[in-house]
């Protein structure tokens, strides 16, 4: 088959979503089965992908209209796209069948049409080949995530959404400005050009274009000063989209963070770009620790536990090392799985018991035994106990952070996950030692997910190596970038 | 050569950011981000500019010589539908907020907190 096709990946989320409200009449139950149809087929596209490209060992370039870059707009999927576009893929089909339960609010066609774009903008943010593609590919995730914020109507939802609106919105101006400065620098939008050219820039003009393109990203990726729309945002979306965000949306848009800043590494003052990420990624870690420890909505605390991860993987790439990046993708992976798991089960209790509160919580291993095991696998995991898939990932993580030269990073990462463990041995106390309650019926589907889940955890937490090559293929797409500019066939013009 | 265009479009989004971190009325706030996003635009507008030249539309006596360069144009128009969604979109919620809360204060909109 002709690569090529790997341009439906883009093209029917696209198309499909704006079907969704031609079907409006068919009622509620259409519309979701058609939100889960169109999920299973992009995965399928993606899993054929992901096939591709790990067979060959080869990138697969879509240029789009037949133009070679940089003339044209190319889609580079390499091994980490691959990946990923796999993942956003799956995430996805799992949250369309956890929307038959979940979502009430009307109107539902809005809904899936924002739920099939959110998957399309995340897919484009980690697949795209330009700069400024990547732009528009992330203000379309970022518009419909403000609209899926905001989509329960209650006066909560507005506020975190209006939140998330005023800073996307700095972010994307700040990150327009770096753009028009790399432009300015180098004449070329696209990324294996700008790499080309990355060792002539002004090493004043890229220091500054860099930190304003990893302050326009910082939003997105949810690093310190600007992640306060997070946890109002997980807390208010509706339960399927926040796992979304936290799976895949925000590991956008840390890749393309990562992308564009290992692009520029030859540009003479990227190191000092290297130490304002790691003072953002260790604060970001402090802070939502702490900050979690407080919390009593426990759909908030592990949105707060999901940023100061998130914060992990950006301190592994702030190290400019290989084993740090290669670190960095194991724990991105590692993350999606645990907080689909974390999300699913607190918003089903959501869904089930009326609320996410603590106290909805105590007595669950009577209540709903097998989603209570999700949950606390989801929890054992999340603090990093061995056997479970995160222990490898921050233990990677601080073997790189130690190599590179920063021990008290490393401190940090283990401070944090006794932070963790605090607040995650709570929840998992009230939820099985506290209490009283009647069985309740479980929904089949949901807790198949959830058990599929639990065994990938178990399955990566005692086999690692599988992941682990994976994450070294994934993290040398990045890391390599003199590899990155060999495999896009660039036009001789410009330059 | 550092031209009077950067200075005004940079002057335009620090107004903006200005207005987004100081004003406490949510449409002020709004009104704050689009006056940034113009700066913005103008800035991609005049990286693009060439001292004498015409807009980039091939027509009699305008040659690829004589326009200048095409690229930022077409980006600014694709940044300025994506403010406009944007702003759509912030104006929307924005309404929702004064059913919910009865205000545009955005000090008394804090049920979120913690």
């Amino acid at each position: 088959m002709n690569v090529q096709y790997a341009s439906l990946l883009i093209a029917i989320p696209l198309i499909t979503a704006f079907f969704v409200p031609l079907m409006k009449g068919l009622g509620e139950k259409a519309i979701k089965t058609y939100v889960l149809i169109i999920t299973a087929i992009q995965a399928g596209i993606a899993t054929w992908v992901f096939e591709e490209v790990y067979t060959t060992g080869k990138p697969i370039i879509v240029m789009a209209g037949g133009w070679r870059p940089p003339v044209g707009i190319d889609l580079y999927i390499g091994p980490f796209a691959a990946l990923f576009v796999l993942i956003v893929a799956l995430v996805s089909f799992l949250m369309a069948v956890f929307n038959f339960r979940a979502v009430k609010v009307e109107p539902i066609d809005k809904y899936a049409m924002l739920f099939l774009l959110l998957m399309l903008g995340a897919t484009g943010m980690i697949a795209t080949g330009d700069i400024f593609n990547l732009f528009v590919f992330m203000e379309i995730t970022a518009i419909t995530a403000y609209a899926l914020t905001a989509y329960n109507k209650t006066g909560e939802a507005a506020e975190a959404s209006l939140k998330y609106m005023v800073l996307g919105g700095i972010g994307s101006s700040f990150f327009l400005i770096g753009v028009a400065l790399i432009y300015g620098a180098t004449g070329t939008l696209n990324m294996a050009q700008i790499a080309q050219l990355a060792g002539n820039i002004n090493p004043t003009v890229a220091q500054v274009a860099l930190a304003l393109v990893i302050f326009g990203l910082a939003v997105e990726a949810e690093l310190f000063p600007l992640n306060a729309w997070a946890p109002d945002a997980y807390q208010a979306a509706p339960h399927p989209v926040t796992a979304m965000f936290s799976a895949f949306v925000v590991k956008a848009g840390i890749y393309a963070l990562a992308r564009i800043l290992y692009l520029m590494s030859a540009v003479g003052t990227w190191k000092n770009i290297l130490h304002l990420l790691i003072a953002m990624a260790t604060l970001t870690v402090i802070v939502a620790e702490f900050s979690a420890l407080r919390q009593r909505n426990v759909k908030r605390m592990i949105a707060y536990s999901s940023v100061s991860q998130v914060g992990l993987i950006g301190l592994a790439f702030a190290l400019g090392t290989q084993a740090g990046v290669d670190a960095g993708v194991f724990q991105m992976i590692n993350h999606a799985i645990i907080k689909v798991l974390l999300f699913l089960g607190v918003g089903y209790v959501a869904v089930q018991l009326g609320g996410a509160e603590i106290e909805n919580f105590r007595g669950l291993g009577k209540r709903m035994p097998l989603t209570a095991l999700g949950v606390t696998v989801g929890s054992m995991s999340a603090v990093g106990i061995p056997l479970f898939n995160i222990f490898w990932s921050k233990l990677r993580i601080i073997l790189a952070t130690v190599d590179a030269g920063y021990a008290w990073a490393a401190a940090l990462v283990l401070g944090a996950s006794v932070v963790e463990a605090v607040y995650y041995f709570r929840l998992v106390h009230a939820i099985w030692f506290t209490g009283e309650g009647e069985r309740l019926r479980e929904s089949a589907p949901l807790v198949a997910i959830m058990l599929l889940l639990i065994a990938i955890i178990v399955a990566i937490g005692i086999y690692p190596n599988y992941a682990w090559s994976l994450s070294q293929k994934a993290g040398n797409d990045i890391f390599n970038v003199a590899q990155y500019i060999k495999n896009v066939p660039l036009m001789g013009v410009g330059a | 050569m550092i031209s009077a265009y950067y200075f005004g479009a940079i002057s335009l989004v620090l107004i903006g950011l200005y207005a987004v971190l100081v004003k406490k009325n949510v449409l002020k706030m709004l009104i704050g981000l689009s006056i940034m996003e113009t700066g913005v635009n103008l800035l991609l507008v005049s990286i693009g500019y060439i001292y004498g030249r015409s807009a980039p539309i091939l027509s009699e006596g305008i040659g690829p010589n004589q326009a200048v360069d095409p690229i930022p144009q077409a980006l600014v128009l694709t940044a300025i539908v994506i403010g406009v969604a944007t702003t759509a979109m912030a104006l929307s919620v924005a309404i929702i907020l004064y059913q919910k809360y009865g205000t545009l204060n955005v000090e008394e909109i804090r049920r979120l907190r913690g």
